[in-house]
């Protein structure tokens, strides 16, 4: 769809020799389609600065945004518009670390599979536990003292699901400062950010299905 | 290039601002002054529109034409006598399947199945679109006629609620096409406020701007940094507001009233507007007693602000449990707000200011007025676009997620809510038959798993695609939201990298050929529109003195001699006569005479009036 490297600026005219998101000669947006950490003019790398990813999207955001090609040619006006909206995806995704790994392994032509693979050896007890807990508060009597006590401890059980979750997190910083320093094997971090990214998954769907269920015990 | 106004289009009032020496201002009406048009539009049997106080005028003539009949008889017998519409914000991009049941009462309709509601006026129909239209011609009016320089208003950004879907966007740009403007934006009403106040004390931190209006409530989180407004999150319900308020005090009147008279559609008028008035009331005071003018008797009624705060909890209720949802959108706690924007009318009341303080712990911010803020930001934003406030832009969200339906109508959602825009999603579809030339997509918005319990957004077909095995062809679609909010679709062959037409057709609103169709009968009427709009002026002034005369005669008989009576009685009587007929020309240099010629006798009440005033000061000194 965007062969970039034929493209011509649609702002100046001017033949494009690489894909870019502002022409090097006007500064204009090219609708060029880029790579996330291209288009926020970064290297692929997965450590992450927080709050220079988020000037750099701002300070790019600001230039391309279509509030300032308003009345100009219909084709500057949707290169504006595709590369903001390049911006905000690449964006989204380098912000958040899981999408961030996720996206990495893509650009590396690895593609993860849904989550239905199975609970994750080390957290099948959690999960098992957590799960027999939730079924037992749904069949008990709303309000019993039997219900409170299953409630509490429910509540507890979300804070544990939250710390796993967490230290997952950390092993997935952990894997990123690795690739980063080339530390290691790339099929073996490969696995390894594979193994961490479904875990976090799982992590996260299991605290969904308690929070939802603290709710409904909030709500009665 | 010409200028770019801001334009709150309102469900009760609306406004028109612009830019002014770096600061935003609301246009005035030069006559009254007022900043406020009463979001009103009055349809008379042959068609004549009238705007504003205007409408407001001519409800009672159109009552007098035989609106006050039951609305539980036939409805054929109200059609014919005109229609003053209220709140037509509440009904953009409907179908007339979504009307409510409350809403059939209120007014005659056209049709219940169409993609479009349509007011039937006698024997013409008018959508939402048009109605709107015609506040945004009455807007654009007052603001070439404030600017006086032959400046035209022809670019306009128009505030939305943030919680509007596709097709209610659609219909308010469509509104400004059929108005003969240009929409270069719309901008949600909750973030517009925000970049009102950002011109004057956020510049940086999180904001929660809370919009309760007259007929939507939305709530917005923001992070402002850098002059870059960025949406969080936003929520909110499109049909939740201070008409809402209103509706339960109706309801309670009413519940005095004897069954027979509940269902009268003039009853209900009446006792609606009362209802309001005493809303507005008890946000000052404790309590008040409405009277309300029947057929043959007077009803009395005691209102106490508990019993509104009673009335309105749930309905605040919900707007809190909104905010709650907003917030954990955002991913942040009531504490982490560092400031809170109240906007819209409904935020007058004290129960709702005291919620809301108490969820977010903090007071919240009211400098600028809640109903002027909103303008204020779309002129802002209208700055923004014409290069003048070029160091802030808003990045705002898709307040509701968009997706498309599979297999079983399951959806699969491409769009998630809250994310930022514009944005865009590119899906691969292929065919599931051999030699399959089409492939229908039905693409829905809202939250919901099953397509079904979504709003349907459109249906479109892709081809045509040249016969091949199924699943071999590959095309592209990019779904793309714009800076409105609006949904656009392109296709390409993956293979061919050719691009694919596209035919998208809304499940709600107008077609393109309906809006030109329009807009064709509007130009031809354009001229005329405006002769009739300042014959209407003329006649309301006219209108205005002679009642003012009359009263004035009948109170103050006493202060003029005969021949002064009977000349001011010859003048009157011309007056009356000319207001019939469409001369505006004679209309206003009558009125502008029996204006000069009643003068003298003005100022003598004046004075009549003050050493009044003074005696009965004098008297109570004395006592």
């Amino acid at each position: 769809m965007d062969g970039a490297k034929y493209m011509n600026c649609p702002s100046c005219a001017r033949q494009l020799e690489s894909a870019e998101l502002a022409c090097p000669h006007c500064g204009g947006p090219t609708g060029a389609e880029l790579d996330c950490f291209a288009a926020l003019g970064l290297a692929p790398a997965l450590v992450i600065d927080g709050s220079a990813l988020e000037r750099s999207y701002h300070d790019l955001t600001r230039r391309m945004h279509p509030d300032r090609f308003v009345r100009r040619d219909p084709s500057i006006r949707d290169a504006s518009l595709r590369a903001t909206a390049l911006l905000t995806r690449s964006y989204r995704t380098l912000r958040e670390p899981v999408a961030r790994g996720t996206y990495w392994l893509m650009r590396r032509g690895v593609k993860i599979e849904d989550n239905n693979r199975g609970v994750p050896v080390d957290l099948a007890d959690l999960v098992f536990e957590v799960q027999d807990q939730l079924a037992e508060l749904r069949g008990a009597e709303r309000g019993s003292t039997a219900w409170c006590a299953l409630a509490d401890s429910t509540a507890l059980r979300r804070h544990e699901v939250a710390a796993q979750e967490h230290a997952a997190a950390a092993d997935l910083e952990a894997n990123f400062r690795r690739w980063d320093a080339n530390d290691g094997d790339p099929a073996a971090l490969t696995e390894e950010l594979k193994t961490v990214l479904a875990r976090i998954a799982y992590l996260r769907t299991l605290g969904r299905d308690v929070d939802r269920e603290l709710e409904s015990v909030e709500a009665a | 290039m010409a200028r770019i106004f801001g334009i709150d289009l309102g469900t009760t009032n609306s406004l028109i601002a612009l830019m002014h020496s770096g600061q935003p201002r609301v246009i005035p009406d030069i006559r009254t002054r007022n900043l406020l048009l009463p979001s009103v539009v009055a349809i008379t049997p042959d068609g004549e529109v009238s705007v504003g106080d205007q409408a407001i005028a001519m409800e009672p003539h159109l009552k007098s034409a035989g609106n006050g009949d039951s609305a539980n008889g036939s409805p054929a017998a109200t059609e014919s006598h005109g229609v003053v519409i209220r709140s037509v914000k509440r009904f953009m991009g409907l179908g007339g399947a979504d009307l409510a049941e409350e809403d059939r009462r209120r007014y005659a309709f056209a049709d219940f199945s169409g993609p479009v509601v349509r007011f039937k006026v006698g024997d013409k129909t008018f959508t939402p679109p048009q109605v709107s239209a015609e506040i945004l011609k009455a807007l654009k009016f007052r603001a070439e006629e404030a600017l006086g320089n032959d400046e035209k208003v022809e670019r306009v950004v128009v505030t939305v609620p943030a919680y509007f879907n596709d097709a209610q966007r659609q219909a308010t740009k469509d509104a400004g096409k059929l108005a003969g403007l240009e929409v270069e934006r719309l901008v949600n009403e909750p973030t517009a406020a925000s970049l009102a106040y950002g011109l004057q004390k956020l510049t940086s931190g999180r904001v929660a701007v809370y919009d309760f209006g007259g007929g939507t409530f939305d709530v917005s989180v923001l992070s402002v940094k850098d002059g870059i407004f960025e949406v969080l999150s936003t929520n909110g319900d499109t049909h939740l507001g201070g008409d809402d308020i209103d509706l339960i005090i109706v309801n309670s009147i009413l519940g005095e009233l004897p069954e027979a008279m509940r269902g009268d559609r003039g009853v209900w008028n009446t006792v609606r507007l009362v209802a309001e008035d005493a809303k507005k009331l008890l946000s000052f005071q404790e309590g008040v007693v409405v009277e309300i003018e029947l057929p043959g008797r007077v009803l009395k009624h005691e209102i106490s602000r508990a019993q509104l705060e009673q009335f309105a909890a749930g309905l605040i209720d919900r707007t809190i449990e909104c905010s709650r949802r907003a917030l954990k959108d955002a991913k942040l706690t009531p504490g982490e707000i560092d400031a809170v924007v109240l906007v819209g009318g409904s935020t007058r009341m004290p129960l709702v200011r005291k919620r809301v303080q108490d969820l977010f712990g903090r007071e919240p911010l009211c400098s600028l007025d809640p109903d002027h803020v909103v303008a204020l930001g779309a002129a802002v934003q209208a700055g923004i676009l014409m290069g003048t406030n070029d160091d802030m832009l808003l990045l705002d969200v898709v307040p509701l997620s968009l997706g498309i339906e599979t297999v079983g109508g399951v959806v699969e959602r491409l769009i998630f809510r809250n994310t930022t825009i514009p944005t865009s999603v590119t899906e691969m579809f292929t065919t599931a038959v051999d030699s399959q030339t089409h492939v229908d997509i039905h693409v829905v918005q809202g939250e919901r798993e099953l397509a079904a319990d979504n709003r349907s957004l459109a249906r479109f077909k892709l081809g045509p695609i040249s016969p091949k095995p199924a699943g071999v062809p590959r095309i592209a679609v990019t779904f793309l939201i714009d800076a409105n909010g609006i949904l656009n679709v392109m296709a390409a062959d993956e293979d061919t990298g050719r691009g694919h037409m596209v035919d998208v057709k809304p499940s709600y609103g107008l077609t393109d050929e309906e809006i030109e169709r329009m807009l064709e009968e509007a130009i031809d009427h354009g001229e005329e529109d405006v002769e009739r709009r300042l014959l209407i002026t003329a006649r309301n002034d006219a209108e205005q003195i002679l009642a003012a005369i009359n009263k004035q005669l009948g109170e103050y008989g006493r202060l003029v001699d005969d021949d002064e009576r009977r000349e001011i009685l010859a003048v009157s009587a011309q007056v009356e006569e000319a207001r019939a007929g469409t001369d505006r020309d004679r209309i206003s240099q009558l009125v502008e005479r029996l204006n000069e010629l009643t003068t003298p006798f003005a100022e003598r009440i004046m004075d009549e009036s003050i050493k009044l005033a003074l005696e009965k000061k004098s008297v109570g000194e004395l006592t």
